[in-house]
C-alpha cells in the first residue's frame, strides 16, 4: 500500500537555482499503480507559486479525488522573481527539466505538464526543446498566444505609463552591451498596466532584463505562436469562457498552428462560467481533465 | 516510495505538514514541523515556536526554513507562517504591520487547539517588528497565558530609524525625506481606499548601485506604516519595553542591514523596563546568518531548554 502524501521537496535546477515543490498524491494499492497513473506537473502563473489561489491551490486536491497525483513547482518565475531579476523566461525550462528528472528518477512514466497562464507558455517552450520521453502530454490553461504581444496590447489598452515602446527603448539602453551578458539591470514600474488607475493593484513590476526575455519584442521564446508548431505531444487547451485576460481567439489560433504542423492530437475546451482561472468552475474543469487523461491509461 | 524524492527538510526528528488555517474569508498558510522527539517518559514537549518571515520573505526561505528542523531535533515543534506582509504585501498596498496582529492571534489559537501550552514567537528582520508588536499588545498574561517568550533574529532598534539611516548613508533615490513628503499627502485622513496610494521604487536603498538587489519597493501607505517617522508600531525599542515574557535576541556581528549595537540597545530597553529575563547573543555572521545555521539553532535550543524543557 502506498499511503496518501503531501510532501514538500527541494531540488536544484541545472544552474543551482533551488526549486521548491509539493507532491500531492492519494492512496495506491501498489507502487506500480502510482507510477503508471498520469501525474500532473503543474507550473504556476505570473507572480504565482504552488499555494496561489485558483488552479495551483484547488486543482491537486480535486485531481487526487479522481486518483491522479500532482507535482507543483515554484519555478524561478515564482513570487518576486520578475521584480528582482532572477526570473529569466528562457532559463525557466531548467526548472521544468529538473522537476521532470525528479519524477522520472522516482519512477513516474506518464508525466503531463499543466501550465497555467505564464506557466502554459513556459510549458510550450519546454515541450519544443527535446522533452523527456516520459512526458506524455501538455495541458495549457489560459494560454496566451504570445506574451510580448499580450503585454503590448494590454499596455496600449490602458495607456500605460511608461508605454510599451518607451520601455523597449529604455531597456535597450540599460541592458548594454547586450541583454544576455549585461551586468546592468534595474527594477521599473509600469503604472496603468492592468487597469485604468495608478493604484498599486493596476501596476506591473519587472526588471528590464526579466521584461526583455518575457515581454519584450525580442522575447522570441515567449512568442508561443511562433514556436508551438514544434510540439509533437498531445495537447489539451482549457480556457475560461469568460476569460478577459486572454481572448478566445488566442488558444484557437494555437490549435490551428498545431493542426497545420501535423499535430492532430489537440483538443480545446472552453470552461463555462470561468474567467482566467478554470477552477472557477471546478466540476466542469475536472470532468474535462479526467476524461482527457483517461487517454493515457494502459 | 523510493528515496530520490526525499524532502531535504525531512529528518527522523519530525513530521512536516503544509497547513492552511482558516482566517475570515481567507487562509493563513504555514508549514508545520511536528517534532517527534520524546522524553524518557515518552512525552512530547508542549512548546512550539511560530516563525515570522522577513522583508519579502515567506515560510520557504531563510531562517523560517532552516531553523525548524534544528529545533525539531531539540524536541521543539515549529509553525512557519506567511503573514500579509509576506511576498508582495508591501508592493501592492496590503502589507500593513498592525493588520498582521489578528492573523497571529488566529495562529496562536490554532496552536492552542493542537494542545500547545508554551507558545514562542520568533521573527527575522522585518518579522521582529511583527513579533515585538504582537507581544507588546498581548502582554496581559491573564488573557494570553500561553504566550511565553519572544525570539528576535537581526532586529532593528527601530525600523523607521534603521531605514532612514541606511537610505541617507547610501544616498537613496528618492531620499527618505522626499518619500516622506509624498507619503504625507497620500495618507491624509479620509484618503484610505480612495485610490490615492502608489507603488514606489527606492533605488540605492540596500547598497550602492541601481541594481535590483539594492532596490526596495513599497506603496506610500505600506512605507508609512513600516518606515515613516510616525510608525511607532515598527519601533522595536518602544514595543520591547512593554514585553514581560523572556526575550532572546540574536544578531550577526557583520550584518550590513542592521547594526550590531541595535541589539544591545534593544536588550537595554527591555532591561530598563524591568524585564528580568533578557538574553542577547552575537553570531559571527551577516544579516542572513549564512553558514551559522547550526550555531543559531543551538543557541535557541539551549535557551528553550533552560525555560521549557520537560
Amino acid at each position: 500500500m502506498v499511503s496518501r502524501q503531501r510532501r514538500l521537496l527541494s531540488f536544484p535546477a541545472e544552474d543551482g537555482f533551488l526549486i521548491n515543490a509539493l507532491l500531492v498524491s492519494g492512496e495506491f494499492n501498489r507502487e506500480e499503480d502510482l507510477y503508471n497513473t498520469p501525474i500532473i506537473l503543474l507550473v504556476h502563473g505570473v507572480l504565482g507559486h504552488f499555494l496561489a489561489r485558483g488552479t495551483p491551490r484547488l486543482l491537486p486536491n480535486a485531481l487526487e479525488e479522481n486518483g491522479i497525483s500532482s507535482f507543483l513547482i515554484n519555478s524561478r518565475m515564482a513570487f518576486t522573481g520578475q521584480m528582482f531579476g532572477g526570473a529569466i523566461f528562457d532559463e525557466s525550462i531548467m526548472d521544468v527539466e529538473a522537476a521532470v528528472d525528479v519524477l522520472v528518477k522516482e519512477g513516474f512514466r506518464k508525466i503531463i505538464i499543466l501550465g497555467w497562464s505564464l506557466g502554459a507558455n513556459i510549458s510550450v517552450y519546454y515541450a519544443v526543446n527535446n522533452p523527456h520521453p516520459n512526458v506524455k502530454g501538455l495541458v495549457l490553461e489560459g494560454c496566451s498566444s504570445s506574451l510580448p504581444r499580450s503585454n503590448k496590447r494590454r499596455l496600449e489598452k490602458w495607456n500605460s505609463v511608461p508605454s510599451y515602446d518607451h520601455i523597449y527603448d529604455i531597456a535597450k539602453k540599460v541592458l548594454r552591451p547586450d541583454p544576455v551578458t549585461t551586468q546592468n539591470d534595474r527594477v521599473f514600474i509600469i503604472y496603468r498596466a492592468m487597469g485604468p488607475t495608478f493604484d498599486p493593484g493596476d501596476v506591473e513590476l519587472y526588471t528590464y532584463r526579466t521584461w526583455w526575455f518575457m515581454r519584450g519584442p525580442e522575447a522570441y521564446n515567449a512568442k508561443t505562436n511562433e514556436i508551438i508548431s514544434g510540439v509533437k505531444l498531445p495537447v489539451l487547451f482549457i480556457h475560461g469562457d469568460e476569460d478577459y485576460i486572454v481572448g478566445h481567439e488566442e488558444p484557437e489560433s494555437l490549435v490551428e498552428i498545431l493542426n497545420k504542423a501535423g499535430n492532430q492530437n489537440v483538443q480545446l475546451s472552453f470552461i463555462p462560467k470561468a474567467r482566467h482561472d478554470c477552477m472557477e468552475n471546478p466540476e466542469f474543469t475536472i470532468d474535462v481533465l479526467v476524461e482527457w487523461l483517461s487517454n493515457f491509461k494502459d | 516510495m523510493k528515496t530520490s524524492m526525499k524532502d531535504v527538510d525531512s529528518t527522523k526528528y519530525m513530521e512536516q505538514e503544509l497547513v492552511s488555517i482558516p482566517f475570515g474569508k481567507s487562509k493563513i498558510d504555514g508549514l508545520y514541523y511536528n517534532s517527534t522527539m520524546r522524553d524518557e517518559d515518552d512525552k512530547a514537549n508542549d512548546t512550539v515556536i511560530i516563525h515570522v518571515h522577513g522583508f519579502l520573505g515567506n515560510f520557504l526561505d531563510g531562517s523560517q526554513r532552516f531553523l525548524p528542523p534544528i529545533l525539531a531535533e531539540g524536541g521543539y515543534s515549529s509553525l512557519a507562517i506567511n503573514t500579509r506582509m509576506a511576498n508582495f504585501g508591501l508592493f501592492f498596498g496590503y502589507g500593513i504591520l498592525n493588520d498582521t496582529i489578528p492573523q497571529i492571534d488566529r495562529v496562536v489559537e490554532y496552536l492552542e487547539e493542537l494542545g500547545y501550552k508554551n507558545i514562542i514567537l520568533s521573527g527575522y528582520s522585518l518579522g521582529t517588528s511583527i513579533v515585538l508588536r504582537y507581544a507588546a499588545l498581548r502582554k496581559d498574561a491573564k488573557n494570553f497565558p500561553n504566550l511565553k517568550g519572544v525570539i528576535t533574529l537581526a532586529a532593528p532598534y527601530s525600523m523607521p530609524d534603521s531605514i532612514r539611516r541606511r537610505w541617507n548613508k547610501l544616498g537613496s533615490e528618492p531620499s527618505y525625506d522626499e518619500v516622506l513628503e509624498e507619503a504625507k499627502e497620500i495618507i491624509k485622513p479620509g484618503r484610505e481606499g480612495t485610490g490615492h496610494d502608489r507603488t514606489i521604487l527606492i533605488y540605492k536603498a540596500r547598497g550602492d548601485s541601481y541594481r535590483p538587489e539594492h532596490t526596495e519597493i513599497y506603496t506610500y501607505r505600506t512605507w508609512w506604516y513600516l518606515a515613516g517617522p510616525e510608525a511607532h508600531t515598527a519601533m522595536g525599542y518602544k514595543q520591547i519595553a512593554e514585553i514581560k515574557v523572556p526575550i532572546l535576541l540574536i544578531q550577526g556581528w557583520y550584518d550590513q542591514i542592521v547594526k550590531p549595537e541595535e541589539t544591545h540597545d534593544l536588550a537595554q530597553a527591555a532591561l530598563d523596563a524591568g524585564n528580568k529575563d533578557v538574553s542577547a547573543f552575537y553570531v559571527n555572521a551577516g544579516h542572513k546568518f549564512e553558514d551559522k545555521e547550526e550555531e543559531l539553532g543551538d543557541i535557541i535550543v539551549r535557551w528553550l531548554d533552560r525555560r521549557f524543557k520537560l
